[in-house]
């Protein structure tokens, strides 16, 4: 962790601006509360953003959690460089606020105004080292003009020498500015600091028209992501009991398995109390349900979500007061400005981490931008990552959120035979899996309506049908891990030719008797590739979303559950007459 | 040069054609003088065929209506 001096700055009220307050009341949470502590050891005091907050102290709590981890400590990037990543994106997106905040935190951590100026005129001439600058340009286009952000920008960073560690704190940064902006424009946060004058932006962001999408780039984690495992990793447990699946924009950051702590417990704080608003309507903000079928005052809520996340710069206190009007209390309005806030951090990480939109950015696609300050002729012409498919149950998943249950059993009839396979593909066994097919539809149905988003329904219900699966695996304390390292090696043993035609072998129904005993026989973790991949024919993005994997993970279990299915059905195919000859290692 | 070992890793990527023109090139180059690899080949991709053209695992409609009936009757009690 790396502390300030205390007491260097203040935010005392006469800094603030012209003695407003915020849009929520403060009340005193007492001297010895944790995450204040931590603010004044970090930031020198408690900003105004945190103490604006005070009607919720625990989700004060969320805040100092996410905070802690990315930005409090020196890891792949120093607290100078994750500051200067701050204030770059905050004077970027116009926001007084942060970029106040940031600047003042920089000075203290030894900068010059002069330099801190030029960062924001141009940052290419400021004084800064190449990997700075390099971690600069990737995050202002990912914090400024994430529709055209791509796996080109990370490459381009990475062919600069930034380490994938770099490029994770790098992103997680950018989402934690994103957060921080969503915050300090909800609650109306004060200055802490006398107003400065900014200089003007010429700009830094002018670079973002250098950038050129990549048309057509797959979806794909763009960071090395080893695997874990919800059943040995607790953040991921609690993800899947709360989700159904561990979306994949949390697997797509197990290089910091701290970071992974944090965000649980950010959920777990913001999410879970019903003390102000309810789970539903904190999951509708979270995952970007439609405003389709949704009470007035709930329509209200979404609305005002909507405009926040878009950083609208007309959101204003009229927007609280209108959610007033809608029968909301002050705490519940302050929790739809943190949940927002929230759905703005992954927003950000989803895009920058390549994870598959399982875990759906809210609204996207309607974020308004400044076309002045990102240089695009287009942006429909440049939309790269989110490549939206038509999801051919949309309309059905709709009818069945207006309450027309005979919609969800035409659901159940198009997927019944890729969820009892996915089902038989991990579990082992056709009786269990037309057991469990039930206990999967009813998690389908229980958590639809927090569906909505741009990931595919399949997807989604594969995901579902996946952890329902390894919950059974668990429960029967069979250990047959999806998860653990591949084995030592395989050689493939069987290397004699197979007879040209070997459906000519068998009836057809000895044919498929031999072949599921061959795929039954496999380890589950290949077994279940296979099937979603080569049976069920599922895209290699939208296997490796439901399963948790990498791409490049999942493509190594397709290849040898191919190399060991051929090896286990050799013996009933080769030609007699041929004689084997040496095996080969992978 | 590759060696059988190269060769494997990349082979479903040969399957899938979703291999770069010189990586093809350096592939068929070592199948055309290695008869392991060649059996390799040919015999993954007639596992593929056999794997997808037997439909396997089918659940039968008699089999699942009862299932889906359940089902139902447990959507329904949940809703009212």
């Amino acid at each position: 962790m790396v502390g300030l001096p205390l007491n260097l700055v203040r935010g005392s009220s006469s800094n603030r601006d012209g003695g407003h307050m915020s849009y929520f009341g403060e009340v005193d949470v007492g001297s010895t509360f944790q995450p204040f502590t931590a603010f004044c050891e970090h930031f020198g005091f408690v900003p105004s953003l945190f103490r604006a907050q005070t009607l919720l102290p625990r989700v004060i709590r969320a805040d100092a959690a996410l905070i802690s981890p990315i930005l409090f400590t020196n890891q792949a990037l120093s607290r100078a460089q994750k500051e200067c990543i701050l204030f770059a994106l905050a004077a970027a997106n116009d926001n007084a606020y942060c970029s106040n905040l940031h600047y003042q935190t920089l000075k203290l951590l030894g900068a010059t105004e002069e330099s801190l100026d030029r960062i924001v005129a141009d940052y290419r001439q400021a004084d800064l080292a190449p990997t700075t600058k390099a971690v600069l340009k990737l995050t202002l286009k990912l914090g400024t003009s994430e529709h055209s952000f791509s796996t080109q920008d990370l490459r381009e960073a990475s062919s600069q020498g930034l380490a994938d560690e770099c490029l994770l704190e790098a992103i997680l940064t950018a989402a934690l500015s994103r957060l921080l902006c969503a915050l300090s424009i909800g609650v109306g946060a004060v200055s802490d600091f006398a107003p400065r004058a900014a200089p003007p932006a010429t700009h830094a962001l002018s670079l973002c028209s250098d950038f050129f999408p990549a048309a057509g780039e797959k979806l794909g984690f763009n960071l090395h992501a080893p695997e874990l495992s919800p059943d040995d990793f607790a953040p991921f447990a609690f993800l899947r009991d709360q989700f159904g699946f561990v979306p994949s924009v949390f697997c797509a950051q197990t290089l910091r398995p701290t970071i992974l702590e944090a965000e649980a417990c950010a959920i777990q704080f913001v999410l879970l109390p019903e003390d102000a608003l309810t789970r539903a309507q904190k999951e509708r903000i979270l995952l970007g349900a439609s405003q389709a079928k949704l009470a007035k005052s709930d329509r209200a809520l979404l609305s005002f979500a909507e405009k926040l996340e878009a950083a609208d710069p007309e959101f204003s206190k009229s927007d609280i007061q209108t959610l007033q009007e809608n029968g909301f209390n002050e705490k519940q309005i302050l929790e739809a400005v943190v949940t927002t806030s929230l759905a703005c951090f992954f927003n950000v990480l989803q895009v920058g981490l390549g994870a598959a939109p399982d875990f759906p950015a809210p609204w996207a696609g309607k974020r308004k931008r400044d076309a002045k300050k990102a240089h695009l002729s287009s942006s429909d012409q440049r939309h790269t990552y989110v490549a939206q498919p038509i999801d051919p149950d949309a309309e059905c998943v709709a009818r069945v959120l207006g309450g027309d249950l005979g919609s969800f059993e035409e659901l159940m009839n198009r997927h019944s035979q890729r969820v009892y396979r996915t089902l038989v593909g991990i579990l082992g066994n056709p009786d269990e899996a037309r057991d469990a097919m039930q206990d999967t539809f009813l998690k389908a149905f229980q958590h639809l309506a927090g569906f909505e988003g741009r990931a595919r329904f399949s997807t989604w219900l594969v995901s579902i049908t996946t952890n329902t699966a390894i919950q059974r695996l668990r429960e029967r304390r069979q250990m047959e891990s999806l998860d653990e390292t591949f084995d030592e090696q395989f050689r493939p043993r069987e290397v004699q030719a197979w007879t040209d035609d070997p459906e000519r072998l068998y009836s057809r129904a000895e044919m498929r008797s031999l072949i599921e005993n061959g795929v039954m026989r496999l380890p589950a973790k290949y077994r279940v590739v296979l099937i979603l991949l080569d049976l069920e024919q599922l895209p290699l993005e939208e296997a490796a979303a439901a399963l948790g994997l990498g791409i490049p993970a999942i493509k190594a279990r397709r290849l040898r559950g191919r190399l060991m299915l051929r090896e286990a059905l050799a013996p009933h195919f080769i030609q007699p007459e041929r004689k084997g000859t040496k095996g080969v290692t992978i | 040069m590759i060696n059988c070992a190269d060769f494997v890793a990349e082979l479903d990527n040969y399957l899938d054609g979703d291999v770069a023109a010189a990586v093809r090139v350096q592939l068929e180059h070592h199948i055309a003088h290695c008869k392991t690899c060649t059996v390799l080949v040919d015999s993954t991709r007639k596992t593929l065929k056999i794997l997808t053209e037997n439909g396997l695992f089918d659940l039968p409609r008699e089999a699942f209506e009862p299932i889906a009936e359940e089902i139902m009757a447990r959507v329904r009690t949940k809703e009212k």
